[in-house]
């Protein structure tokens, strides 16, 4: 899975990378995902898999492209 | 004894040749600390009512804030004002860098130039030393030949230069001014109001150090230290570090809000082009800095395969010129900067104007007989780029897009209005009020037309768990969703203009204090204990930032401006076109009763005319008179 964190979202990641290829075992809800990564719900606005928006609950697999964007740029409708 | 400012005022005559220096007391700076408002207060104060803005009385003036040159992260701003010859209402606009600091180690708070000189001219500041000397061998020339010719002259390196370029010569209406190549004092056309008085450029040197002149200079230092080290732990400085303004594209178009095509879609399709990740690649240099400045926002580009005196291009500069105007080349969009750089023209007033002027060429408004056979379709880089030489030159069709928007649409005449993105004639800036509301009220209630720092961001403040609305809450604000246009949006907005206000005040830097970033609400209001010895709270900070807004808008409002003058381009009202907010409008009810519960809340009446009550309140009773 490709995961684009921008913005600020990418300090959260240890090594302050936007950009991260993840392997998924399995189908995985993002928010657990997250909860994994460090990456605090509360600082991401949009969240869009293989360019279509979604919402945190969905889940993601290992073939999914995945863009978590943060707030200050702008808003969810 | 007073500390923290210097108590010096320059004050500079043009026509006949002459300096004096004022002083002021205490009272004057705990009413006025610096920034705007000691730029609206002179404005009010002496300039003649309806003088002309390119007439040789109207005034220029340049005013330090408060903490302008503390040793601390984004104190580095101050304010360029005069009668606007862009809105022909109160005109302002800041700059960070290092003239400021600058000019405040040389010991002057502010300068206020009026009159015009007989022939190109510049100002040689050196601590008490003033002289107005002979600039006919710098008019027309380059800002980087130009601020080299001065240091080599005074034989120092380090002498600031603050400049037009030949935009403002010109008398482009939305002319900038560049401090070290860099830093711009982009809106308003204060630019061509320098220039209207033979003025190319204002050179400073001072030895002083602002803690010197501090009440307590320990917290001061400790706060320096304190966020030079916070910058990398805390998330939103280290993101303006690492990627600075241009990282905004990705993210404001995935939230539909990208401005494309003069404001018809908020997502753009060549996107990909334009994301941080191939600036960094294809253009980043270097990162720099304002003075003292830990958060090195500013952007260094390879154009040509050298490096760029002039800067690297700003969010603002990347949408207005690409996606605004449907263009999606990187390296075309680094040109396009360095042009507007070098000859000193606002970007966002620049791309604006090329979209709008699109448009109506896709409409048949103007065709190839006006644009001198160039095809002015949305999309067409080359012709960007000749429009910004034809603009800064006044040449062919460029003469008419100098005017700004409003005026060329009323040139041009039929469906032209309705392109015209504007608000008191100041182009649009790159966010979309359809997806944050609260803009929307900032670029129609703003004394100097559509401004997108008179408040914090909607999405800023819109979750009650993120850094940024914790941050902001201190100031007594609600978490309110992106696109709600309610009661409690109002407020909120109310209370955050005065504190971003009272930034233009101190001179801090947007992108220093809370919600939008790293400083928090007690470490500002310290900062201006420390430097003051003034035993202030984070309320009275809000009041010094309401002055100096009620001050500019009782400018306006002896200007003719009113209620009628508070509104939005009627594109806004209308559905965007495509991307993740396809559909979505602002409702004009609730847009116009938002406005009257505004007016409510800040204590001005029906028209938009704060009373005498609230004038005296805020200790300015004085400006109700002054504008009869």
């Amino acid at each position: 899975m490709h995961l684009h964190l921008a913005g600020h979202l990418a300090w959260y990641d240890a090594q302050k990378r936007a950009h991260l290829e993840i392997h998924l075992a399995e189908p995985t809800r993002l928010l657990t995902l997250l909860r994994q990564l460090g990456v605090p719900p509360e600082e991401i606005a949009i969240v869009v898999v293989n360019d279509a928006p979604v919402t945190l609950d969905a889940r993601v697999c290992d073939t999914d492209r995945v863009e978590l964007f943060p707030p200050v740029g702008g808003g969810s409708a | 004894m007073s500390y923290g400012y210097t108590g010096k005022i320059l004050r500079v005559d043009l026509t006949r040749a002459t300096i004096q220096i004022e002083t002021r007391d205490d009272a004057f700076y705990r009413l006025y600390p610096g920034g705007k408002a000691i730029a609206a207060y002179f404005l009010v104060r002496e300039l003649p009512p309806h003088t002309e803005p390119f007439a040789p009385e109207n005034r220029l003036m340049l005013a330090n804030g408060l903490l302008t040159g503390a040793p601390f992260s984004t104190a580095t701003r101050y304010t360029a004002a005069a009668r606007s010859p862009l809105t022909r209402a109160y005109g302002e606009s800041e700059a960070g860098g290092f003239w400021g600091p600058e000019l405040r180690m040389a010991g002057w708070d502010a300068i206020l130039i009026t009159g015009r000189a007989e022939s190109p001219v510049y100002l040689w500041i050196r601590d008490d030393h003033v002289e107005i000397r002979d600039a006919r061998h710098l008019w027309g020339r380059d800002p980087l030949e130009v601020q080299e010719t001065i240091r080599t002259a005074h034989n120092d390196p380090l002498i600031r230069v603050l400049q037009i370029g030949i935009a403002g010569e010109n008398r482009v209406r939305y002319a900038a001014l560049t401090n070290d190549l860099r830093h711009f004092n982009g809106r308003n056309g204060i630019g061509a109001v320098m220039g209207s008085k033979n003025l190319r450029a204002i050179a400073v040197r001072g030895t002083t150090r602002y803690l010197d002149r501090a009440y307590d200079p320990q917290p001061i230092a400790e706060l320096g230290r304190a966020l030079a080290q916070r910058v990398k732990v805390h998330p939103q400085s280290w993101d303006l570090q690492d990627k600075g303004t241009p990282g905004l594209m990705d993210s404001l178009n995935a939230a539909g809000i990208l401005p494309t095509r003069n404001f018809h879609q908020g997502a753009f399709e060549g996107i990909d082009a334009l994301r941080w990740v191939e600036y960094e690649k294809h253009l980043l240099t270097a990162r720099r800095s304002c003075y003292a400045c830990a958060v090195r926002c500013k952007r260094e580009v390879r154009l040509d395969g050298q490096v760029s005196a002039y800067g690297g291009p700003e969010y603002e500069t990347l949408d207005s010129l690409g996606p605004n105007c449907g263009i999606g080349d990187l390296h075309a969009l680094a040109r396009a900067n360095e042009l507007c750089n070098r000859y000193l023209l606002d970007s966002i007033s620049t791309g604006s104007t090329i979209a709008f002027a699109m448009e109506c060429f896709e409409h048949g408004l103007i065709g190839l007989k006006e644009t001198d056979g160039i095809e002015l379709r949305f999309g067409n880089a080359d012709a960007m780029l000749k429009m910004i030489e034809m603009i800064a030159r006044r040449q062919g069709i460029g003469d008419l897009l100098a005017e700004g928007v409003r005026r060329a649409a009323e040139t041009i005449g039929g469906d032209a209005r309705e392109f015209a993105m504007h608000v008191k004639g100041q182009e649009l800036p790159m966010h979309d009020p359809r997806g944050k509301v609260g803009i929307g009220i900032g670029y129609a209630i703003s004394e100097n037309g559509a401004d997108h720092l008179t408040s914090a961001h909607d999405p800023t403040i819109a979750n009650p768990d993120s850094i940024t609305f914790k941050g902001g809450q201190p100031l007594g604000i609600e978490a309110v969703p992106s696109r709600e246009l309610s009661e409690r949006k109002v407020r909120n907005y109310y209370i955050l203009e005065n504190w971003t206000s009272a930034g233009k005040v101190l001179g801090l830097c947007f992108f220093g204090p809370a919600p939008r970033s790293f400083i928090q609400v007690d470490e500002v209001v310290g900062a201006v204990r420390a430097a003051t010895g003034w035993d202030v709270t984070t309320q009275d900070i809000l009041r010094i930032g309401e002055r100096a807004t009620n001050l500019a808008r009782m400018f306006n409002a002896r200007e003719g401006f009113s209620h009628k003058d508070d509104t939005l381009p009627n594109r806004l009202f209308q559905p965007l076109e495509n991307g993740a907010l396809a559909g979505a409008f602002i409702s004009r009810p609730d847009f116009e009763r938002a406005l009257v519960e505004l007016y409510r809340l800040k204590g001005w009446d029906a028209k938009g005319t704060p009373t005498r009550e609230k004038l005296r309140e805020l200790g300015i009773e004085w400006a109700a008179d002054s504008s009869q």
